[in-house]
């Protein structure tokens, strides 16, 4: 089990390995990359804050939404916090199934609740300023 | 003396910013909700935004604005969290 957030660069692989058994046939691993543009404008650099306290018992609460669901699964789940570059990783969710249909499903579900439930935020520097990412809005940062 | 609460609220992000302070005690009185909380801090920082824009903890865990408050308690008012296109 991993479930953390860290200012340390993320390397997919490393929760494969967590998830990983004799049993998994199937390891669905989604990684969010930092990207060279948004909202039509080039962007430089992100930055990712998190309110750690709260952010890991929520991933870990989404670990156990998995399971409940899919119960053979096996979840690992890590944020960036911090200055990132473009082209680093911010986010890898890694599920382990026995076959691929509920490893895609699963994996699905764990970024798609982790990006809507776990307190972490970025902050866009970009071309025509900065700004905090929330949901759909960009809002000026002062 | 007016009988009150202590509660720590804490300001996330861009809430942070418009609050100009991360972490400050509020003062509510007994049997204040979430809200209330928000409130008052709404009246010390009006460019905080409305309730609808925010989300509310007590104590590490999302919360209703109808939430209760006790003494002591760590509130923590969350901006949208930061989504990204599916």
């Amino acid at each position: 089990m991993r479930y953390d957030v860290t200012m340390d660069p993320i390397d997919p692989r490393e929760l494969e390995a967590i998830v990983s058994h004799p049993g998994a046939g199937a390891i669905c691993t989604f990684s969010g990359i930092v990207r060279d543009n948004s909202r039509g404008q080039s962007v430089t650099h992100l930055d990712y804050e998190a309110y750690a306290e709260m952010a890991v018992p929520q991933m870990k609460k989404i670990g156990q939404e998995i399971k409940d669901r899919w119960p053979e699964a096996r979840v690992a789940m890590a944020h960036r916090t911090g200055h990132l570059e473009i082209g680093e990783v911010s986010v890898v969710v890694s599920v382990s199934c026995p076959h691929r249909a509920e490893a895609f499903e699963a994996c699905r579900w764990g970024i798609d609740r982790l990006k809507d439930s776990v307190p972490i935020w970025k902050k866009e520097h970009a071309a025509d300023g900065t700004f905090w990412i929330e949901g759909s809005e960009a809002k000026p940062a002062r | 003396m007016a009988v009150a609460i202590a509660v720590k609220a804490r300001y996330l992000a861009r809430l942070r910013e418009l609050a100009g302070v991360e972490l400050e005690l509020i003062h509510v009185s007994i049997g204040a909700t979430l809200g209330d909380v928000y409130d008052a801090a709404r009246a010390k920082h009006p460019s905080l935004p409305d309730r609808g824009a925010v989300r509310g903890a007590v104590n590490l865990e999302f919360a209703g604005w109808d939430a209760r408050i006790t003494d002591g308690d760590e509130v923590a008012f969350i901006p949208p969290v930061s989504g990204g296109r599916p």
